[in-house]
């Protein structure tokens, strides 16, 4: 008996964190994106032994869809030292066709039945839509999902094109999709690359759809290597724009689930650069039913999911919500537009206790705000009340959490 | 970093998932990470704070071959100390079952294993004359580990078991033995080993473990003259010397009889003695304490090191004759080691009356007694005391089971 690699006994009460969404049960809020992390079984065993309540299997195609797939198709946004702040990708759809998806999921829902095993499709044409939500229904999936949305365009469309870019391509789509699915719930995964978010959100509930997925990767042009000029990933010296993803995205996908959970009465399930428990109470705070995690898990694996558990435990103990469900949409009401915001004079304060006299406040106020903020040599900066305009630049350029602070003016 | 496989976590004798935990730090789940932490290692504040990264996790962090290695330690105890400041996680109700250990000594070998041996279910009665924790609680020096940092971890602890306070003795170690369905020994080493030379006996000749237990006891109080010896060369010797000027000598020499290359101490511990103005002096041997009632002094002769290599694979001091000299003294402190003070462990095996031998299973030479902690591997760690008590509670809880 080696007593060294035992398993450690388990010695803190597991915090319940099931609800349901969507008519479906989920253990925890925490789902697998469709990715490379969903597109193997073995790959999705693991990820459901490990703790994931449910897996979107990576986007599928009727058989004799041509996938044409080119390497290296990773690459990244790293900034100032850190890896990964955002993954750029070229990949396409799943190599793998629908017979094996079908098989996927039979599987999984076989060998945990506990578990949300969701599909994700595209197509070009209505009977192809339709023959994949068929089956995948028969197979025994718990929901699909529709990927209008992939940055390299969908099938069917202009090269480069996404079906949810269009208001009324979606619609017709959605309705294809919605009337072929009798027995489970149909999400569509749209873009943020639209003129108005809302247009394509209504569409989506217009057509009957149940759900929306908000939202995909980002277009992006992932860097230039400044000396051979080949963009990156480079293939040869060739590039082409890559679906961005990761911790870099986030701001711009919490808008995108806000705005239009803020109009429109669809239930959401929100994915693009969540990392961490917390990022997954902003999610759902601004409406996400539940959230899809990719990046993260593709950078440290699917260990992830302790910590998101553990994480989001002692949120809700520390909030005293019962469930997760209570969190979502909390933020909504604090989301306002400009117009209606207060207007109150507010000037910053420097906590001279906190302060480490880097002089950070300074250079950045003189050369960036207001020139309010004097330099005492080796001592805290002064603010001059008359100058300062309570911007707050100096605030998040300081380096001490709490040392600045916006105090209202009375 | 998040490596996979991590070194720290095997180089951690109770295992601690590190990289788990210090990805909790970093989404600000420091309760979790506090509770992973714990999860591996029941004396958590108390590593966090004295335990010696620097041979253990720390030593092989990958980050180190990259630019310099992540200080696990101290993320280790910002998360128990945030735990222990917001109030202790409830733990979950663990099974019952009917078998009871006993466990003989509160230190952390023992604590170690009750608490395991909790987790499996069974009930367990630690024994113990003092208060619990051992010698973190008694003779590490305060300003390294203050008692109320260590009781932090007692104080949770002492839920999971009943405390008897008795000292053991032969009859009590056969009444505690036949009266439980198995036994761990965690006595550690209680007896200070002494020089043997003349002069041992002089009023101002103290034991180290004695003298840092006063010290720590009623530091303020306690008189220890202008100038101090110390006999040792290990971590003790320097946690001595350390205290002693805390204590407000105006010298204080360590003599060693190796140089300074063959000394075991932690870096921080030497350290901290020059930090405090500790004078080390090498390649000395002490010959005989003199004085009349009171010590005077201590005889000394130089010593070079021979080619020859004892046991530990260090070269052999000899004496180079004519060098005598005497090193004048109010007190001299005695760190050279201890041994086991247990004239009641009768037939547990121990050869060559040192450490009792255990199997792999950390079972003695008497069936359903098991032993751990320094009692079985000499001076070590209070993590790899731990560790020893956590193993061999599963060992116990087979031992029990199969019964
Ligand atoms: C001065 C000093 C400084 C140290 N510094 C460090 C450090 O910084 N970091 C580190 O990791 N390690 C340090 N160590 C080592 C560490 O303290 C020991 O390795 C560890 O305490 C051993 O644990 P243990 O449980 O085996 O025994 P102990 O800690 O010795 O505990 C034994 C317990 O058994 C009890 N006991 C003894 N006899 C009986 C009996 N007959 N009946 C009932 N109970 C009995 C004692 O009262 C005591 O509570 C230091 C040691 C010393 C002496
Ligand atoms: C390599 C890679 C392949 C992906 N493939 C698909 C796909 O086939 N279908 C799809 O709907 N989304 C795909 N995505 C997008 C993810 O499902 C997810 O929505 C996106 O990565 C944003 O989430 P994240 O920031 O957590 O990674 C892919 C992402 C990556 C990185
Ligand atoms: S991540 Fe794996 S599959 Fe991808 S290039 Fe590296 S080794 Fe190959
Ligand atoms: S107990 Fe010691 S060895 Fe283990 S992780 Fe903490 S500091 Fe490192």
């Amino acid at each position: 008996m080696e007593y060294q690699s035992l398993r450690e006994i388990e010695m803190y009460p597991v915090r319940d964190l099931s609800y349901d969404f969507l008519g479906i049960h989920f253990e925890n809020p925490f789902i697998l994106a469709a990715a490379p992390s969903t597109d193997n079984l073995d790959m999705v065993r693991r990820a459901f032994e490990m703790g994931w309540a449910g897996a979107i299997l990576k986007t599928t195609s009727v058989e004799g869809t041509r996938v044409d797939l080119t390497y290296p198709m990773m690459s990244t946004f790293d900034h100032e030292g850190r890896k990964l702040f955002g993954m750029g990708n070229i990949d396409l759809i799943s190599e793998h066709h629908i017979d094996t998806v079908e098989y996927n999921v039979r599987m999984l829902k076989k060998e945990f039945p506990e578990k949300m095993v969701a599909a994700s499709i595209m197509a070009g044409r209505k009977e192809d839509w339709q023959s994949l939500v068929e089956r995948l229904e028969n197979a025994g999936a718990d929901l699909i999902e529709c990927s209008f949305s992939c940055p390299q365009g969908n099938i069917g469309e202009d090269p480069g094109k996404m079906l949810a870019q269009s208001v009324s391509a979606t619609e017709l789509t959605a309705r294809w999709v919605r009337d072929a699915a009798t027995k489970i719930p149909v999400s569509i995964k749209i873009t943020p690359h639209v003129t108005d978010i809302v247009e394509i959100a209504r569409a989506v509930k217009r057509s009957g759809c149940h759900a929306l997925t908000a939202s995909n990767s980002i277009q992006a042009l992932m860097g230039i290597d400044i000396r051979s000029f080949a963009p990156y990933p480079s293939l040869g010296g060739k590039s082409t724009y890559s679906g961005m993803t990761g911790p870099a995205i986030k701001p711009i996908t919490l808008r995108t689930i806000a705005e239009i959970a803020r109009n429109v009465d669809i239930p959401i399930l929100g994915t693009g650069g969540a990392s961490t428990w917390s990022d997954a109470v902003e999610f759902m705070a601004v409406g996400a039913g539940v959230v899809e995690f990719c990046t993260v898990v593709m950078h440290y694996g699917f260990r992830v999911i302790d910590d998101l558990k553990s994480g989001m435990s002692h949120y809700l103990d520390e909030m005293k919500f019962s469930s997760p469900v209570a969190i979502v949409g909390k933020a909504l009401p604090n989301i306002v537009m400009h117009d209606d915001l207060p207007r109150r004079t507010v000037r910053s304060h420097i906590n001279e206790k906190l302060c480490i006299a880097c002089d950070l406040c300074y250079v950045a106020c003189r050369d960036g705000g207001h020139m309010a903020i004097d330099q005492q040599s080796s001592k805290v900066p002064y603010v001059d009340r008359e100058r300062c305009v309570g911007c707050g630049l100096c605030q998040h350029v300081c380096p001490v959490d709490g040392c600045i602070e916006m105090r209202v003016a009375v | 970093m998040q490596c996979f496989d991590a070194p720290c976590t095997a180089a951690c004798p109770t295992h601690i998932d590190v990289p788990k935990f210090i990805s909790m730090i970093k989404s600000n789940n420091v309760i979790g990470a506090a509770e992973v932490v714990k999860t591996s290692n029941a004396l958590a504040n108390t590593c966090g704070k004295i335990c010696p990264e620097e041979v253990f996790c720390q030593s092989v962090c990958t980050r180190g071959k990259q630019d310099s290695p992540i200080w696990i330690r101290e993320l280790h105890f910002f998360a128990t100390q945030y735990e222990k400041d917001n109030g202790f996680s409830a733990t979950k109700v663990f099974p019952k079952s009917k078998k009871t250990v006993a466990v003989v000594g509160a230190g952390p070998a023992g604590l170690g294993c009750a608490f395991e041996l909790a987790k499996l279910g069974h009930r367990v009665d630690v024994y113990d004359g003092r208060i619990p924790g051992g010698v973190p609680r008694n003779s590490i020096p305060s300003f390294r580990l203050a008692v109320r940092e260590l009781e932090s971890d007692t104080k949770f602890l002492s839920g999971f078991f009943k405390l008897k306070a008795q000292a053991v003795d032969k009859k009590g170690f056969e009444q505690i033995r036949t009266s439980h369905g198995a036994t761990f020994l965690a006595v550690g080493l209680g007896q200070d080993r002494m020089l043997g030379i003349p002069g041992e006996k002089l009023k101002g000749v103290i034991p180290v473990l004695k003298f840092l237990e006063k010290a720590k006891a009623n530091s303020t109080s306690m008189k220890i003259g202008k100038r101090v010896v110390v006999v040792g060369g290990g971590n003790v010797s320097l946690d001595a010397a350390a205290t002693a000027k805390r204590l407000g000598a105006e010298s204080v020499t360590l003599i060693y009889r190796r140089s300074e290359k063959e000394m075991r101490v932690w870096r921080s511990e030497l350290e901290e003695a020059r930090k405090q103005g500790v004078e080390i002096r090498f390649l000395v041997n002490p010959l005989s304490i003199v004085g009349k009632t009171n010590v005077e002094g201590i005889k000394c002769r130089r010593t070079r090191l021979s080619k020859r290599k004892d046991r530990s694979g260090r070269p052999i001091p000899v004496e180079v004759k004519g060098s005598n000299f005497v090193v004048e003294a109010d007190s001299v402190v005695i760190a050279i080691g201890q041994t086991i003070e247990a004239e009641w462990l009768g037939s547990v095996e121990r050869p060559k009356g040192g450490y009792v031998k255990v199997g792999k299973d950390f079972q003695t030479s008497v069936p359903g007694v098991f032993a751990g902690g320094d009692m079985i591997a000499g001076e070590g760690t209070i993590v790899q005391s731990v560790a020893h008590g956590k193993y061999a509670a599963h060992a116990i809880h087979e031992y029990l089971t199969a019964m």
